[in-house]
């Protein structure tokens, strides 16, 4: 291995090696919080609401279960991990070695990413127990994944770099994130709101995350795929470019 | 003629706030040099240093690490650089053998180089017993010699220690002179700052005085005190600061 290639990795490892030292609480706690949706939406109200677009209801939430465990722990990881780092000035240690803007934000993605992909990939894992979970357009779900956990990985950076106390942190994740996550239509079909409601939804970019994991489940979405892919890898690519401007000025990282 | 292990040209670093806490400050420090940075508390010598490891960005100036040029390309400048800063700044989820092996890995070493020096440095640093304990749990003293260990991991040619001994017992402040000075006479460079004027008088070959941001005197202990007609460093350093009415000389001995 290159030194460089043993930076990226050494990096990576250190945030992985975090969130598995605390895995009661990083891997155990969502899953456990998943497994209570599927219990409380799926079987409880499932027995109400049999079907939406022809799904059964607990298939068509499950999709969104998934992309929501994803995004939330690539989020949280990232932003707790940064901001803890530099509440401790462990950070330093890292900024001062030779490792390059570009190595340190991958590293952070990437664990980020690693995280979300174990809890959601758990997800995954138990639900197919439970219900019989199609894979319909694999070709769709592994790039939207992969997006979803990569935009969610990039906003947990950015927003673990500008904070400045926890409360920087929980304020963008209760404040923004879950309302938009839970309007989005993890539990429902947009179609079924009234207006304007169902016009706002469309403005909430997680309702085509949503929908993109739900069209690689079970072949069903309310948007076009492609164009919501494209715009997912536009915001996605935007969101990284930010970061890495970041990184390089020292953003709140440096003096 | 072999490269200054530290070269600082006109630096100047100013704040976002306005503060400016470098003035133009220049400085040499020759390849195997042991040399002390002295001043009073917001002189500007933790900025400099962050600036020399990139922990700060210098609004304008140059600083060349054994040739490299440490803003430009840091990548070589910041391999050769060790830093024991003032803060304990450890990383609270990290062992204390994960905290030197992590360290070496930022720094691009091999795997089999990280465990025999990882090992070495426990056994110098009197930590091997404490080598799975989590850094959270050690003692303040622990932690110093750990930090020390931690900056020496990569085999920097120039190591910077920032105020080392500040907190800890006589027994571990002369065990770290010791260190110093043997792996000074080993050939590693050192730039350390202190408060304590005798510790840098025993170790240092020269010294310099910093005060609002500016080098305001440079050379032995002899040559400071000559400048500012005085006996000895303690004097030089009050004359400095403007306190000579606090000289040891008018203190009464009790009889």
């Amino acid at each position: 291995m290159s030194a460089a290639q043993i930076r990226f990795a050494t990096l990576w490892r250190r945030e992985v090696n975090r969130f598995m030292k605390i895995k009661k609480q990083t891997l155990g706690a969502p899953l456990l919080e998943t497994f209570l949706y599927i219990s409380v939406f799926g079987a409880a109200l499932g027995t109400r609401i049999k079907q939406l677009h022809g799904i059964d209801y607990v298939v068509f939430v499950i999709p969104g279960l998934i992309m929501m465990s994803l995004s939330i722990n690539s989020f949280t990881n990232n932003s707790s991990s940064i901001l803890q780092q530099k509440f401790q000035g462990a950070i330093q240690d890292q900024l001062s070695s030779p490792a390059s803007p570009l190595e340190l934000l991958l590293a952070f993605t990437f664990g980020g990413f690693m995280r979300g992909l174990i809890v959601s990939g758990l997800t995954f894992i138990v639900a197919s127990f439970l219900v019989d979970l199609p894979v319909d357009h694999i070709l769709v779900l592994i790039p939207s994944l992969f997006l979803v956990g990569f935009f969610f990985s990039q906003l947990g950076v950015l927003t673990g770099v500008r904070a400045e106390q926890f409360d920087d942190v929980a304020f963008v994740q209760t404040f923004v994130l879950t309302p938009l996550i839970f309007l989005g239509g993890v539990f429902y079909s947009a179609t079924l709101l009234p207006q304007p409601f169902e016009t706002l939804t469309h403005f909430n970019p997680i309702y085509y995350m949503i929908n993109l994991v739900r069209y690689g489940f079970v072949g069903f979405s309310e948007v076009s795929v492609p164009l919501s892919l494209l715009a997912l890898t536009a915001a996605t690519a935007a969101l990284f470019a930010v970061n890495l401007r970041l990184f390089s000025r020292g953003y709140k990282l440096r003096a | 003629m072999p490269e200054d292990a530290l070269r600082i040209e006109n630096l100047v670093k100013r704040y976002p706030t306005g503060v400016e806490a470098l003035r133009g400050v220049s400085l040499d420090i020759a390849p195997g040099e042991l040399f002390a940075l002295l001043g009073p508390n917001g002189a500007g010598k933790s900025t400099l240093i962050h600036c020399t490891t990139g922990l700060a960005q210098p609004t304008s100036g140059e600083i060349h690490v054994f040739g490299h040029d440490a803003i430009a390309h840091y990548g070589e400048a910041r391999q050769a650089v060790g830093l024991a800063p003032q803060e304990l700044n450890l990383d609270w989820f990290l062992t204390v053998e994960e905290t030197l092996d992590y360290h070496a890995g930022y720094f691009g070493m091999p795997k089999r180089e990280r465990r025999e020096r990882t090992e070495e440095l426990l056994e110098t640093f009197s930590l091997t017993e404490k080598a799975d304990e989590r850094t959270r749990t050690l003692s303040g003293g622990m932690k110093r010699r750990l930090i020390l260990a931690r900056a020496m991991m990569h085999r920097p040619r120039l190591l910077i220690l920032d105020e080392p001994t500040a907190g800890v017992d006589v027994e571990l402040r002369l065990e770290l002179w010791h260190y110093v000075q043997r792996i000074n006479q080993e050939g590693t460079t050192i730039l350390l700052t202190t408060h304590y004027l005798e510790e840098a008088e025993q170790l240092c070959d020269r010294i310099a005085f910093i005060n609002d941001g500016q080098i305001v005197g440079e050379g032995t202990s002899s040559e400071l005190a000559a400048r500012y007609g005085v006996d000895n460093l303690e004097d030089a350093y009050l004359a400095l600061v403007g306190r000579n009415e606090l000289s040891r000389s008018k203190i009464e001995v009790a009889s």
